[in-house]
Formats: C-alpha cells, sequence, structure tokens
C-alpha cells in the first residue's frame, strides 16, 4: 500500500509562555492509499487541528507533513494552493456551498478556480453529481436541498478535481441519523471504489464504524488505534498465504 | 419461552414439518450466530406442546416417522398464541462477562486500560462489519433483517459509549472497595449488637 499522508512528530501550541495550549502533541501517522481512516476522541483532543495541519489550512508548531512524498514545509505558498486544490478535497459540516449557485455550479467552483472551461467544469461536476445519485437536482439552489444532499453537492464539489485525498471534519455534524448513515457510505465508497484516502474526524461511534481504521487522540496525542478491516496490504498477503498452503 | 410460542405462531401462518419449521426460524432470527436452536429441540418442543393440546399431528401428513409428520395448531394453542402476543416480554438481566472481566482485573490489581482498548476495538469490528452488512441490505425486501441488525448497532453504540464512560472514571473506581458479600456469621448474633 503506496503511503498518501505522512506525518511525523507533529505538534502545534496556540499562544506563548504560561498561556500556551498544546493542541497536538508529536503526532505519528501514516495513511495508506484507498484507505478511510476515522479520527475519534472528546472535543479538544486536537482532531479538527489535525486535520487542518494535513490539509495545509493551518502551520504545525513543530514537526513534518508530506503529502503523496511532497513535505508541506518546503512548498511555497502558490505550490501549497496548487496542492491543495487539485489533489485534496474537502468535506465540512456546514457544507459551505454558495447560495446564488446551483449544485452543478457548485461543484464545478474547483475547476473553474483551477482555470477549466466553464462548459467542461460543468460535464465533470454532472459527472460527479451523477455517482452521487444527485444528477436530477442538478439545477437546485441550495436552500432547495435537504441536508444530505447539500452534503452530497459537497462532496461531489470535494471530488471534481480527483483529488487523492478527501479531507472531512464532522461531514455528518449537522445531518439526521438516516442521510448520515449515506454520507459515510458514500465516503466508504470513496475509499473502496474510486481509491482516494479519506481522513474523517468525527465523535459518532455509528460513523467511525465506516472506516477502515480509527485512531483515537486524547490531548493532543494518539492514545489508541482499531483496525476495522484488512487494508489492501493484509488482504494481498492472506490470498498469498492461502495460495501457498494449498 | 420464546422458542415454543415461536414455533406456536409459525404453525398459526401455516402447517408444517419438523425441519421447516426448524429453517424458518431461523431464518427469521437472522441465522444461528444469532439464536442457535437444534432440530432435536424443535422435536422435543413440538412433543411438549402437543401433549398440552396446543398442537396437534395432521390428517395430510405423509407418515409416522419424525420428519415426515406434519404439524398444525389447534384452538387453544391459538389461545395460548394470542396470551403470548399481548403479555411483556421479559427484560434481559444484567450479564456482563466484560463487566465481570473488568471487576476481576481490578481486584487483582490488573492494569485495566489495555483490556478496555482490546474491547473497544472487538466492539468498533463488530459495529463496521454490521455496518457493511446494513448497507448491503435491501430495505425493500429485508426490513425484518435491517431492524434486528439496527437493534444490534444501537447495543454496540450503548457499549462503546459505556466503555467510554467506564475509562473516564476509571481512577475513581480503582479507589472505591469492589463490591464484597455480606458475610453473615452463623448461629445467634453476639449479645449487645
Amino acid at each position: 500500500m503506496t503511503t498518501i499522508v505522512r506525518v511525523q512528530g507533529l505538534s502545534r501550541i496556540y499562544g506563548e509562555g504560561d498561556t500556551a495550549v498544546t493542541a497536538l502533541d508529536r503526532v505519528n501517522l501514516e495513511v495508506g492509499g484507498g484507505e478511510f481512516l476515522a479520527v475519534m476522541g472528546p472535543s479538544g483532543c486536537g482532531k479538527s487541528t489535525l486535520l487542518h495541519l494535513i490539509g495545509g489550512l493551518d502551520h504545525p508548531s513543530a514537526g513534518e507533513i508530506e503529502i503523496e512524498g511532497k513535505k508541506l514545509s518546503q512548498l511555497d505558498d502558490a505550490h501549497l494552493t496548487e496542492l491543495r486544490r487539485r489533489r485534496m478535497g474537502f468535506v465540512f459540516q456546514f457544507f459551505n456551498l454558495l447560495p446564488v449557485l446551483t449544485a452543478v455550479e457548485n461543484a464545478a467552483l474547483p475547476l473553474l478556480l483551477d482555470g477549466v472551461k466553464p462548459r467542461q467544469a460543468n460535464e465533470k461536476a454532472a459527472q460527479w453529481l451523477e455517482q452521487l445519485g444527485l444528477i436530477e437536482r442538478s439545477g437546485h439552489y441550495p436552500h432547495q436541498l435537504s441536508g444530505g444532499q447539500q452534503q452530497r453537492v459537497a462532496i461531489a464539489r470535494a471530488m471534481v478535481t480527483e483529488p487523492a485525498l478527501l479531507l472531512a471534519d464532522e461531514p455528518t455534524g449537522n445531518l439526521d441519523s438516516r442521510a448520515s448513515d449515506e454520507i459515510a457510505g458514500l465516503l466508504r465508497k470513496a475509499a473502496s471504489d474510486w481509491g482516494r484516502t479519506v481522513i474523517m474526524v468525527t465523535h459518532d461511534p455509528r460513523i467511525a464504524a465506516f472506516a477502515d481504521r480509527i485512531v483515537f487522540l486524547k490531548d493532543g496525542r494518539v492514545v489508541d488505534e482499531a483496525r476495522l478491516s484488512a487494508n489492501g496490504h493484509e488482504e494481498a498477503q492472506m490470498v498469498k498465504d492461502r495460495m501457498e498452503a494449498l | 419461552m420464546p422458542v415454543r410460542h415461536a414455533l406456536l405462531a409459525l404453525l398459526a401462518q401455516q402447517p408444517r414439518y419438523g425441519y421447516e419449521l426448524h429453517a424458518a426460524f431461523e431464518a427469521l432470527v437472522g441465522g444461528q450466530q444469532n439464536w442457535d436452536l437444534k432440530p432435536a429441540q424443535v422435536y422435543t418442543t413440538l412433543l411438549r406442546l402437543t401433549e398440552a393440546g396446543l398442537v396437534r399431528l395432521s390428517e395430510s401428513g405423509e407418515g409416522a416417522e419424525t420428519d415426515k409428520r406434519l404439524f398444525e395448531i389447534t384452538p387453544e394453542g391459538q389461545k395460548e398464541l394470542q396470551n403470548w402476543l399481548h403479555s411483556e416480554t421479559a427484560l434481559e438481566p444484567q450479564r456482563d462477562a466484560f463487566y465481570l472481566k473488568l471487576m476481576l482485573a481490578l481486584s487483582i490489581g490488573e492494569e485495566v486500560r489495555p483490556i478496555v482498548r482490546v474491547q473497544r476495538t472487538a466492539l468498533y469490528r463488530r459495529l463496521h462489519q454490521l455496518t457493511t452488512q446494513r448497507q448491503e441490505a435491501d430495505p425493500r425486501r429485508e426490513l425484518a433483517k435491517i431492524l434486528l441488525m439496527d437493534k444490534a448497532v444501537m447495543h454496540l453504540e450503548a457499549d462503546l459509549r459505556w466503555l467510554d464512560m467506564i475509562e473516564a472514571r476509571l481512577d475513581e473506581v480503582c479507589q472505591q472497595p469492589l463490591p464484597q458479600p455480606e458475610l453473615r456469621r452463623r448461629g445467634r448474633p453476639a449479645r449487645g449488637s
């Protein structure tokens, strides 16, 4: 399994001196291609900080983050922006769709910002809306969509640039349990069927259970880890072992 | 006794052979991993139900051999079934193997956090499996199965919350004495007590 995300000795301290708060304390983490990782822990444990640092939305106080072998600390702002725009997709709790744009226009936005022609961008966005079962709503505005549908538009927007890495911060935090299952199921699909690496922050055990692996954070540190399904490498090894046993 | 009444209800649908009843029961509870009912228990239960007059042999059966006897419900059986359906269902007792392990670990001074972690991983793995099965189930055909899985999912969620609570209160629990039996002295109470 190729490593998509490598985090080493990552710390984030806010403030200075007596008032300094350690949000993240020397965290190590590796996430493979096509792996679905859930990050759990009580509020204030540093899980959102971790996600923001991996997404290049915040700068670490110490430590290093590599995305597809590129060290974030060695990228200038322009290259960091490009990496973020092309290789990462973001899904947030409050959808963050633009109210004046339709579903398909919202989904096409990252491509337009990247200089793709509107027609091509809209076609690509429509393809993703179709994958996510929302094509018949493509002309609707956000206020005409349910929470679950808005989050599906947000996933289409995140997927439209074909990123290697999908980062989701409490993606079901604002949804009822049925829509939550749907969204978690789609993130599961993004990993298993579409080969993306997914890192999702959640406090909901049922949603975390969709993932391949869970890391538990507490007081800024990884305190436990649970593998819920065999990863690609282990599965390959198991197949090999079985073949040899024949 | 749920098995006894389950058989009555399955016979209320239609007369059935013993092996048919076993298969129907297993399909309903979602497989033998959920409820392991042995075929022998089906036959002994049928025998007892017959003796009680709640079930009888149907005349359209093929013969006297055990697996060729067709059973049907009697009017008394129908009455008993109605009583069962409309009475309250007994709640499960607080019998928890993990609780027992945890308290015993505490009592011999074992470090319990690793024990909690192993259990948490096991619960999440089970939840992951159920989630996958739940996603694959077709709500237009398999709603009964889905309802049963939902129950299991909710119980696992509760167990996970309980583990979090245990972990949060572990230091406190360690400082308290474990439940001890009340040892009563034999014979007459001592004077003055």
